[in-house]
């Protein structure tokens, strides 16, 4: 928390010089009141030691429903406002620049003309402007007033019955219905805002702010949906700070980076193939292997049913690809074999780039044994974890109280039972993380360092567990106060602390690579093993395990 | 229902008075069925497909135009962008690109244009295509001429 408040101060004195240099303008300020806070995050990730430190400081913003409709009107205000377009306009840049206030900015300023014609913000019309005759629709072909026709900015005439199929056609077949142009085959007018508003049905409004709604997210590169069932909430995240775990209002924690449980101290890819590895239903994945690939933009999955090698991703994401080596449809042509083969691939294949991939395909089918011992202890914690956290509301919503009565203690005394619980609750889920690293764990040296470190953190989370779950239960049936709960209290706090900084190093220790191994064989050996993927940790976690381990 | 019957029917009007406009498409409504049309296309000049005959079949949907209509040849005819088999057709228009403001007429004329500008992009017919890819030209064009020969003209004597 110091960290967290240092910032702030800093943070505070920063905006007050902003406001004493503008003048201050508060719109001005308004336009730019992100900057600081990304300048600032970056400056201090520079050092990758420091990283550690600052894990502990928030760098996203949970955004409930509310929030975020404010922030989309907010940007499409302040957007509307700098280029002295409709607030309509300005939805319809945003949206096609992934609500990016500043991409728009810079793009607009740099070549409005290019901006609008690309976007489809029209000037004016395209085609001569009625002189009060009768206007064909140019959907049903019927004749109507002038006054009865309705267009957008190019003037294409259109009646508003035609109009309201049209839009309602888009908006049933998805999200695309954001980009809608004007139905005239060569019109690049946008359809705005304003035009559903006043066309479309009811439900098909709904629909229609709720794909407006969820634009604002998934179509912005900083922000994103908190994955867990039912909830509502998004993730407003600053990139570029040390740790992607956030933990939602809905109290799921999950990776920024690839929307999956928590999962630190072990990466996102060894985290991805284990998840897939665990799909019960080996049929489906090995289907699913087989027959799709995911969409190297998007990461949807693709069947290919026929046709050939050139795919387009559906909209909103038309992403156009090689389905053979997956890069981006304009690098092919004729040079790389047309469109039933791809040399690129060929190539590639025969340098052994895609053997790896392959070969653990490969392999992991054949290991079957070794995968079910990993995901027996897997499995184990997760439930032990589940397990735990149905202990800690039970304990917060009953026991607290009737533990506080027998003994005679304010609950505020009790708090070093609810924080074991919690400590429980983490280690649990480090744990169990652990086995789907060392399921990839291919070194052998590493692999014994490894084990020792996760035996000991073991053991004491074990020891630990076991206290909470045992030795409380005497307690909860006493009589009166007694000196024994003091003396178990101090035994599970000082539990407690063991076991933490146990798991402390263990998630050092794995963040770092198993670097200390690399340094041991280096000294010992005096040749130079394997390159270590981290730059800084030297000693510093097995020491500290030492330490860890002789104060129990 | 009643919107696309409306619209088919000014459409079969305008197709009434523009006959003689464009003597290279010939659409003609089904006898009892306002929804099944078909169409009879002249291959364009200066390509192999010059001096045939192709029938289209239009099958049209009810929520035309809002959607598109389903179109293929019942004319065989080697071209990269059509099925050999079924006569299914891959042009952007009658698939995502499409726009309430077509009609029945401009998609015929829109084929047209694709018969004389194949797009070896997305090629239904992969030998026709691999033979323009593979800058064939001359191979491609017999092939195309020779089956427009037998499916697509009158047989002599």
């Amino acid at each position: 928390m110091d960290s967290d408040d240092g910032m702030l101060d800093a943070h505070d004195l920063e905006s007050g010089e902003d406001d004493f240099y503008s003048g201050g303008t508060d719109d001005y300020n308004d336009s730019d009141a992100d900057e600081p806070d990304y300048g600032f995050v970056e400056e201090d990730v520079d050092d990758s030691a420091m990283v550690a430190s600052h894990r502990s400081q928030i760098n996203y913003v949970v955004l409930k429903e509310e929030d975020i409709r404010r922030h989309q009107q907010d940007d499409i205000g302040r957007v509307a406002m700098v280029l002295s377009i409709s607030e309509v306009e300005a939805s319809i840049l945003l949206l096609h620049y992934h609500w990016s206030v500043s991409k728009v900015h810079d793009e607009w300023f740099a070549d409005e003309e290019r901006v609008r014609r690309t976007v489809g913000i029209l000037e004016g019309p395209v085609i001569p402007t009625p002189d009060g005759r009768e206007l064909t629709c140019g959907i049903c072909f019927e004749s109507f007033r002038p006054e009865e026709i309705v267009s957008v900015a190019c003037g294409h005439p259109f009646c508003p019955t035609c109009w309201t199929g049209y839009i309602s056609t888009t908006i049933n077949d998805g999200p695309g219905c954001l980009m809608l142009k004007c139905p005239d085959p060569s019109c690049p007018a946008a359809v705005g805002q304003d035009m559903f508003e006043k066309l479309a049905s009811k439900e098909d409004k709904e629909k229609y702010y709720r794909y407006f709604l969820r634009s604002y997210i998934e179509d912005n590169r900083k922000m994103k949906w908190c994955p867990a069932p039912g909830c509502e909430h998004a993730i407003d995240f600053a990139a570029g700070t040390g740790s992607y775990d956030v933990s939602c209002l809905c109290s799921h924690s999950f990776c920024w980076n690839c929307t999956e449980e928590a999962h630190r101290p072990v990466d996102c890819d060894t985290v991805a193939q284990w998840i897939l590895k665990n799909s019960a239903e080996s049929e489906n994945m090995n289907w699913i292997l087989a027959n799709s690939k995911p969409c190297p933009k998007c990461k949807r999955p693709i069947e290919k049913n026929h046709g050939c090698m050139h795919m387009t991703c559906t909209p909103p994401c038309k992403y156009e690809f090689c389905w053979l080596c997956l890069n981006a449809w304009t690098d092919h042509g004729e040079r790389t074999g047309g469109f039933y083969a791809c040399n690129r691939y060929e190539a590639a294949k025969q340098e052994g780039l895609y053997d790896e991939a392959e070969k653990r395909r490969e392999m992991a089918k054949n290991s079957l044994e070794r995968y079910t011992h990993y995901y027996e202890r897997w499995a184990s914690n997760q439930t032990s974890r589940q397990k735990a956290m149905v202990d800690l509301q039970i304990m917060r919503s009953e026991k607290l109280e009737k533990l506080s009565d027998i003994h005679r203690t304010p609950e505020s005394q009790l708090k070093f039972i609810t924080d074991a619980l919690l400590q429980i609750i983490e280690c649990r889920r480090v744990l169990k993380w652990t086995y789907a690293y060392g399921y990839y764990l291919p070194d052998h040296d590493k692999r014994q360092f490894f084990e020792y470190l996760q035996g000991e953190a073991e053991s004491g989370l074990e020891r630990l567990h076991k206290c909470v779950e045992k030795e409380l239960s005497v307690f909860e049936i006493a009589e009166g106060p007694s000196d024994d709960f003091n003396h178990f209290r101090t035994k599970l706090t000082g539990l407690t602390s063991i076991t933490k900084t146990y798991f402390e190093n263990l998630v050092k220790a794995l963040e770092n690579g198993l670097a200390d191994v690399d340094s041991q064989a280096a000294s010992s050996k005096s040749t130079n093993s394997k390159p270590s993927k981290s730059k800084g940790g030297g000693g510093k976690g097995k020491g500290s395990s030492k330490n860890g381990g002789s104060s129990s | 229902m009643q919107a696309s019957r409306a619209r088919l029917f000014k459409e079969y009007k305008e197709v009434q008075r523009e006959k003689v406009a464009d003597p290279d498409i010939q659409l003609v409504c089904d006898d009892t069925n306002i929804f099944k049309w078909t169409a009879l296309i002249k291959g364009p000049s200066e390509t192999p497909y010059e001096g045939g005959v192709f029938q289209l079949a239009f099958a049209v949907p009810e929520p035309y135009p809002l959607q598109p209509p389903q179109v293929r040849f019942l004319t065989k005819i080697f071209h990269p962008n059509v099925h050999f088999k079924t006569g299914e057709i891959c042009l952007d228009i009658l698939k995502n690109a499409w726009s309430p403001a077509w009609t029945l007429q401009s998609v015929c004329r829109a084929i047209i244009a694709l018969m004389a500008h194949p797009e070896p992009d997305s090629p239904l017919n992969c030998d026709s295509g691999n033979l323009l890819r593979s800058g064939d030209v001359r191979g491609f064009n017999s092939m195309a001429r020779m089956y427009t020969r037998l499916a697509a003209m009158p047989k002599k004597g």
